[in-house]
Parts: structure tokens; sequence; C-alpha cells
């Protein structure tokens, strides 16, 4: 399925991504899986790429930005690169639950562990409400952490710690 | 070799003081013409690696320069006369709007848990170069008199051109506010909006360790260090860059934090944050170098990535031979449990909060200790000046603990069975023996026999002798790992008080090789991220709103260098 890539020169991963949630309707999203790519050049910013999106975008990337463009959608097209934003069964990924159910929920096809044992079919996964796998060597994956209470949840936190928190 | 040496302060070598018997190869005064070939062959490889006076020989200063491996091992720095001298270089006030205290407060609660001397390192910015910098000043001047046992610094938490935050501190002087002031408003990042990736702005923080070098050698200020702070914690200071500020001018970037503050913030909710200790839980964003993997963003064992991991980042830079030091501070701004709130004031307008006021409760979520209550940064000073400490931390002298794991440190390498102690070198010294001299190092720890501020005296479980061949320069400057650096040997530690002393024989030497020294409460642990034959027991990664500060204790010394000589 063709993968279309597209820059407007986002900062961050969370302003691309709502743009992408704008983007792409809640009636559309069936199917579609869009990612966040960070990108180096021309300047550091993050770029997205759509898969199985039905007809064209409604917002067109930034012409400047075109080669940025094609390197998210290379490398979402080859599955190395690419975290996910949209992909089938996201909306089913809240609360808690195993790792059996998460994969087989959604289009996540394996779970991996920082700084723990690997996780178990029957591990619990505490999403946070916030589950961002990644294209890693051909497979969408989710790399997680060991958590408080137990259980594994995602290594992406929702809310991380500001570079300065309140900063003037 | 050197014993007669006069001790003379930094970047001032004199090159026409090396000794006459210093070895042919070592002695920049004999032109490569007049050395036999295997002594040309050994002082290029020196050289190349960075242990030769690099910088002698091109009429430039180094900290490896000839004059200073005599240094290293002159009186001045006998390891027997040193006094360890607790500190922190890491400090914010009410100066930041992130921040809410007095300079006073932080000082007395330093002196009080324990420190000799402290930086006040309020962030850059336009505020703060404009208002805060100068009114901060006279706050500075009457903690100096209140607390006479404590040396303050003035610093600044230098937002890093392209990168991360550092704190940039210079020697008390006339000079040292318009020091301070000017390189604020010319380098720092924030003021200067400089401080998105990129090559320019890489060049603008180049530029800046320049600017301090200067001042120092026109005499402006007596000395200006810079440490970068946090390192790892947002991917977003590469390698290279790190390799160019140490370049840059290595009498003033001399290190970073081995071990970030904030290291309350994993106290699980709801008496604390439940965050990632020492504030660690980021992802990769567009500015991060990419090819960090994603371990990096994350503490281990307390401490920073590049410091933790054996093989890792830090040991790349030692393996090249660049002297690069690591320190352990609080980067105190709001402290876990504490009653008080900000005060009142515009900090916009004012430069500053108004003095903190009572609050009827607790801050469950601040995430900091007070300066010296959990994290130090010990530094072996000839006197307790301003200039000893400052010597020290420049020369690599310095130890850090968290938990108060241990209460003294003396690691000495020295030729094996030889135990005239006027030839130790001490952290930070360079070895100099004889090709095929079989070397030794001591490490003598007083354990702890009091209480630390969490009312429980540590436990010391074992200590790790790191080890790792001196290689030269990398040809890729974004490497951070080196492949030859491995834990040598450990020792496990049975007594509970007193004093424990180890040795570890490393055999007749060969090659130049580095060594360092850690040391755990034995609490935590996993194979290391190079693998478990490099690392079999090094530090586990701090779990996210589990990382109790306290039942996870470290100490890390830094290297000392070992270069044999034909």
């Amino acid at each position: 399925m063709t993968v279309l890539g597209i820059s407007r020169g986002h900062a961050t991963p969370a302003a691309a991504e709502h743009w992408v949630y704008d983007l792409v309707s809640p009636a559309g999203r069936g199917g579609v899986v869009a990612c966040t790519h960070l990108v180096r050049a021309p300047h550091p910013h993050v770029a997205v790429s759509i898969e199985g999106l039905a007809g064209a975008p409604a917002e067109a990337g930034d012409p400047a930005l075109a080669e940025a463009a094609e390197l998210a959608a290379a490398a979402h097209t080859a599955r190395t690169g690419g975290r996910a934003v949209l992909y089938p069964g996201v909306e089913l990924l809240v609360g808690t639950l195993t790792v059996a159910d998460l994969l087989a929920a959604s289009a996540i096809e394996r779970v991996t562990v920082i700084g723990g044992p690997p996780a178990a079919p029957d591990s619990p996964v505490r999403t946070r409400d916030f589950v961002r796998p990644q294209w890693m060597d051909g497979r969408l994956t989710l790399v997680t952490t060991p958590v408080a209470g137990g259980g594994i949840a995602p290594f992406e936190v929702p809310n991380p710690t500001p570079c300065c928190a309140d900063h003037a | 070799m050197g014993h007669d040496h006069h001790h003379h302060h930094h970047p001032h070598p004199h090159p026409h003081e090396i000794d006459a018997d210093l070895p042919p190869a070592l002695d920049t005064s004999v032109p490569d013409s007049e050395l036999s070939p295997s002594d040309v062959s050994r002082r290029g490889f020196l050289r190349g690696a960075g242990l030769l006076g690099a910088g002698a020989a091109a009429g430039m200063t180094g900290v490896f320069s000839v004059p200073d491996v005599a240094h290293a091992q002159g009186p001045a720095v006998q390891a027997g006369k040193l006094q360890w001298l607790a500190g922190d270089h890491h400090i914010h006030t009410q100066y930041s709007s992130d921040a809410m205290y007095r300079v006073v407060d932080q000082a007395r609660h330093a002196r009080a848990y324990g420190l000799d001397w402290m930086v006040i390192t309020d962030h850059g910015s336009a505020t703060h170069a404009k208002i805060g910098v100068d009114k901060v000043r006279p706050d500075i001047l009457a903690a100096r008199d209140d607390l006479r046992e404590l040396l303050i610094f003035q610093g600044l938490e230098w937002n890093i051109p392209a990168a991360e935050h550092g704190t940039v501190f210079v020697h008390p002087g006339k000079n040292e506010l318009a020091v301070l002031k000017e390189f604020e408003n010319a380098y720092d990042g924030a003021v200067t909006n400089t401080t998105d990736p990129g090559a320019a702005n890489e060049a603008l923080a180049v530029a800046g360790i320049k600017w301090l070098g200067e001042a120092v050698r026109r005499r402006r200020i007596d000395g200006a260090l810079f440490l970068a702070n946090h390192p790892a914690r947002r991917g977003v200071d590469s390698p290279h860059e790190i390799r160019a500020w140490r370049d840059a001018d290595p009498q003033v970037a001399v290190g970073m934090e081995g071990a970030p503050g904030h290291q309350a913030a994993g106290i699980p909710k709801p008496l604390g944050p439940g965050g990632g200790r020492g504030a660690y839980d980021n992802s990769p964003s567009a500015a991060s170098f990419p090819g960090y993997p994603l371990e990096s963003y994350r503490t281990w064992g307390g401490f920073d990535w590049m410091t933790s991991t054996v093989g890792g980042l830090w040991d790349s830079l030692l393996a090249e031979g660049k002297p690069w030091w690591i320190s352990a501070n609080s980067d105190s701004h709001t402290v876990w449990l504490e009653s008080a709130v900000r005060g009142p004031g515009d900090f916009a307008t004012d430069g500053r909060y108004g003095d903190p006021v009572h609050g009827t409760s607790l801050n469950t979520g601040a995430s900091d200790f007070w300066p010296g209550y959990y994290s130090r940064t010990h530094v072996g000073a000839t006197t307790a000046t301003y200039r000893a400490v400052m010597d020290a931390i420049r020369d690599g002298r310095v130890w850090v603990d968290h938990g108060g794991l241990i209460k003294s440190l003396d690691v000495r390498a020295r030729e094996a069975g030889n135990k005239g102690r006027n030839s130790d070198t001490p952290l930070g010294g360079v070895l100099t023996v004889r090709r095929g001299t079989a070397v030794e190092v001591t490490i003598e720890i007083d354990l702890a026999d009091q209480p630390n501020w969490a009312q429980f005296v540590p436990a010391l479980a074992r200590v790790d002798v790191i080890a790792g061949a001196v290689t030269g320069p990398v040809s890729d400057p974004d490497a951070f790992t080196t492949p030859r650096t491995r834990v040598v040997k450990s020792f496990e530690v049975s007594a509970h008080t007193g004093r424990v002393s180890f040795t570890h024989n490393f055999g007749r030497v060969d090659e130049p090789f580095y060594l360092r020294v850690r040391g755990t409460d034995g609490n935590r642990g996993q194979a290391g991220l190079m693998g478990a034959a490099v690392d079999p027991f090094g530090p586990a990664m701090d779990l996210s709103g589990d990382a109790d500060p306290w039942q996870d204790l470290w100490f890390y010394a830094n290297p000392i260098w070992v270069l044999p000589t034909t």
C-alpha cells in the first residue's frame, strides 16, 4: 500500500501528532497507519507518513521539506522507522491490558522491554492511554519498561518533564 | 621524576621547567630528530593519544602536557596531603524562574549537610542577564560573610548553544561579575536564541568556552570552569559536541555530571513525584542525536547513561586519552517534602521571586534534595580555598557519591610494591612508569560510620575496578562506545565498620591505559549494556515512579592514567 510522506516542519512529535489527528477524521481512520519521524535536514523537525489514507490529504506538505517527507515515507515503507500515532486498534489500548490482549487488539506486532526481563503474554501493560509503537526491524514494536506497581508501561510517557519546568 | 616541582597554576605551565630526568619520549624539549626510532614511534603514539603535550608541542596548553604530568606527581598534590572537600556545582535560587529559595537558604542547608563548597547556578535567560545576575551578587557576598567556612562560587547554568545546560563558574575576584555577565549576554543559548541544533549554534558554544579561557589568560579572572549538566537527559548533547567543548579549552571544559540532580523525582506516589529518577523521562526529539539508544534517556542506579555504561560514552573519551571528569549535584530548585512555597512577585519584572513564605503542606511533587543531603562531589584540594577547589576539579581529583555510601575514598596508582608514598598517583593523575613495570592500584575506603540524611548507615557491598586501554583519537567524533574497557576486578565488602583496603595488581604494563573505580550498596543491578563480559553487575535502569534513591546507592571515582615509557 502506498505510503504518503508529508512534512510541514512541526517542531515536536506532539505538534505533528495533533496535525495528523486533524487531518485524518475519526471516520477515515480505518486501516490507516500514520507515523511521526524525527528528521535532521534541512533542519531538525518532525515529518509525517500516512499509509492507507482514502483519497488525497486535505493539506499538502511544505515543498521545501519534500526531501524530509520522502525520507519519512521510505522509512515507513521499509518498516525501519516511524512512531505510529494512528494504527488499527489504537483506540482500544486504554487502561491496563495484557501483552497478549494488546497484540490481539491492535496492529502492534511485538512488545520489548528495556530495563527488565522480557514480557510474558500475561504481563500487564499499563497503557496510560498513550501507546506509540515504532517500526523497528520490519515490525510495529512497542518498547516498554517495568513500572511502579508491577507490570510494564510504554517507554514514552505522555507528559515528560519539560526542559525547565515553569520556564519564564 | 618531577618531585621537586613547584606547584604552578593552570593554565600557565612552563615547558622549560621540565625535569632533565624526564624520559626522552615525554620530554618535548627533545626534538624528534634526537630521539631513538622507538622513542619517535612512542612519542607519536602518545601525542596522537593526547597523552603527550600535544598542547605543549603546539605552543598551547593541555592537561596532559608534560608539565602537568609532573604537576600531578609533584609535592603540591601528594596524595596523602589532600583534603577532600565535598561540594555541589549545580544549585538554583529565587533568581531562577523555576526555583524559589534565597541564596542563604541553599547555603545554610549546604553547610548543615556537610558541604565545603557550592556554586550558585541560576538559569541563563534574558531576564537573568538583565536583572538577576546583578541582583544575586550582594546575596552571594552576604552569604560568604555569613558562612565563612563555606566557599560559595557565583556561576551560571548556561544554556549551551545547540545543546543542554551546563555549569559555568569563575574564581571570585573584581571581574567575577563582569565576566559572568558578558559571557551570559554573548553566549547563553536562551539570551541569544541559539538553543536549536546546528553547526552555527554549536560553534557559538565552542566560542563561549574559548572566550572564558581567554578571560583567564588575560588575567581578568583567576579561573573558569564548565561542566555539562544532565548530559543525556534529552539526547541533545551529541558526542561530537562534547568532544568539541573539551577540545575548545581543556582548562575550562573539564567534565559533566555523572549523576544528575532531581534524585527524588522517582520516589513513588503519593508521597513522591512518581516520575523518572533525575527527571529523566524523555523520549527522542528532533533535536536529539539520532544515534543515542532509548536506554540513554533514563538513569541507571541514579547515574547518567554516559557515565553508568562501562564501555560507553565517558569511557570512549577516557580511552582517547581525553581528561573528562564527572560530578554529582543536587540541581536543587524545590525540595521534596519541604513546606515553604515560592514568594510573591513578578519574575519577569523583578528578575527574582520574593523570598519564600511558609506554606501549610508538604511538597510531595518536588523532586530535589538540599545541597549535600544526597549527592556530593568530593574534590582533593591542597588547601580549603576557591583556587584549590577549582584546581582539583580541573585536575580530576574528584569522586562522587550518593546517600553517604562511604565516608572517604583514597585511590592511588603506583609501581607495584613501592610503598614510597611520594610516588603515589591520585585520582585524575598520570602515573608514568618504565614499560614492563608492574603497576597496582590501592583503594582505601573509610566505611560510613554515621547515619546519612535518611538516618541509616549505608553498607557498601562491592567495589569494582574498571580499566581500559588508551587507544588514541577516534576517527568518528560521534563515537560513544569503546571496545577495550571492562570491569577487571570486583571486591566484595564484608566489613561493616572501619577502613577497608583493596589492591589490584595490573601486572607488567606495556601500553597506556586508565583505571577507574566504582562501588555500590549492591541492592540493584544487572549486566551492563555492553554485556556481562564487560560489566557483569552494572547498575539497573531506574524505574519510573518506583525509584527510592536511598535504596540504590553508588559511588564513582574519576580515572587515573598509567603511561608506560621506554
